[in-house]
């Protein structure tokens, strides 16, 4: 066909050609941009699920502030109670103070090596292991026990005998302690 | 225009039969009969067509455009509670790291028994023919070394019956085996039968029997 008749034919058919043209034109248009839509619908998708996130965080985090500080006071209070391993002699002032409130008489006071815990629990706090012995009534030794038990630094007892003469139950019992305290190095 | 719409297949269209007449017409000046162009459909299927693509690019550019429109309008919500988010973020870190040492220290003060509350429960439910001799608390369990008062039948029965009470004590569910470590057996030194308990911890590894 050549250029005559391909005018000829446009100039006789103007509203077919015109729009097969057009077709044409929009379908590339709709072949570029077809993946425009789902790419925007991704973007859309992200970013509902970062925003969603976000406005969940301020959500949550309405009180967060005031049980924060509430907690922090909680650990400020927690730290008065911890031990150091390296002050022996506030460890041994503490047991000695202990005896002289109870009574007991401290017959054997050590403290041994600190227990590190396992590398892959991370843990702030190490137990420091103390060997006791007290020698006193039944009502001396209880009184001491409890008082370790339930005392101003954390206290968890391994291992404890206590033992009295079955022969003359008026001498004095003898409780001989293996506990650990909470603390730092 | 019209020329070309006239219909020109007739002329080679001739009967294969031999005409009785001569055929006179001029086909090539002969009107077109036709009711409804072939054109009319051709333009009709291309404005159909068009119109339809037209519609179809139109609505996808709309979708397009209010995507676009509320992606922007996430956008200013994320910019908005970007800072308030991080924020939040790091004060809950810092809530997660406070938790952790009071869970630490509370896990530490349960891992193990009040060894005074246990002693005290013993005295409080202490038979009166009974009396405790050595105690002692490993991480297994609790040994109780007792004096039980009475002729050595008596005294069984009475050290039988006591076992038997502490296993009961709900104050002591914290053992689940109570049995005893020995046979009772007279002590010169006292008189008395030397009975000896083992209580595990519940939870515990199996200790002496």
């Amino acid at each position: 066909m050549s250029n005559d008749e391909l005018f000829s034919f446009i100039k006789k058919n103007p509203i077919s050609v015109g729009c097969g043209v057009l077709s044409l034109f929009l379908a590339v248009g709709l072949y570029l941009r077809s993946t425009e839509i789902p790419e925007a619908e991704d973007i859309l998708i992200q970013k509902t699920a970062m925003a969603e996130r976000y406005a969940l965080n301020i959500k949550n985090s309405v009180q967060l502030k005031e049980q924060a500080d509430a907690l922090a006071a909680a650990n400020k209070e927690l730290d008065s109670r911890i031990i150091r391993a390296s002050q022996l002699g506030s460890n041994t002032q503490y047991f000695y103070k202990l005896q002289s409130d109870t009574g007991v008489k401290l017959i054997e006071f050590r403290q041994t090596t600190v227990v590190i815990p396992p590398t892959k629990a991370k843990t702030t706090y190490s137990p420091i292991v103390f060997n006791v012995a007290v020698q006193g009534t039944l009502s001396q030794v209880m009184n001491f026990l409890r008082q370790l038990e339930s005392g101003t630094h954390y206290c968890r007892v391994l291992t404890a005998n206590c033992s009295g003469n079955a022969s003359a139950r008026n001498q004095p019992l003898t409780l001989s302690l293996n506990l650990e305290m909470l603390g730092l190095p | 225009m019209l020329s070309r719409l006239k219909r020109k297949g007739e002329a080679s269209v001739a009967p294969s039969v031999p005409p009785w007449h001569p055929n006179f017409r001029n086909y090539e000046k002969l009107p077109d009969i036709k009711a409804v162009r072939t054109a009319f459909f051709v333009n009709g299927v291309a404005i159909l067509l068009a119109i339809s693509l037209t519609i179809y690019f139109g609505f996808n550019e709309w979708q397009l455009r209010a995507i676009n429109k509320d992606t922007a309008e996430i956008q200013a919500r994320i910019e908005r509670d970007k800072k308030t988010s991080e924020q939040a973020i790091a004060l809950f870190k810092m809530f997660q790291a406070d938790e952790a040492r009071i869970l630490e220290v509370d896990a530490f003060i349960k891992s193990k028994p009040m060894i005074s509350v246990i002693i005290t429960r013993l005295g409080e439910t202490l038979p009166p023919n009974v009396a405790v001799d050595n105690l002692d608390f490993r991480d297994t369990g609790l040994t109780v070394r007792l004096s039980v008062r009475g002729t050595p039948d008596v005294a069984s029965g009475y050290s039988t019956k006591y076992l038997e009470q502490l296993r009961t004590d709900p104050q002591l569910a914290l053992f689940d085996e109570f049995t005893f470590t020995s046979t009772p057996s007279p002590n010169p030194s006292t008189g008395r039968m030397a009975v000896e308990f083992f209580l595990h911890l519940k939870g515990a590894p199996a200790g002496r029997k």
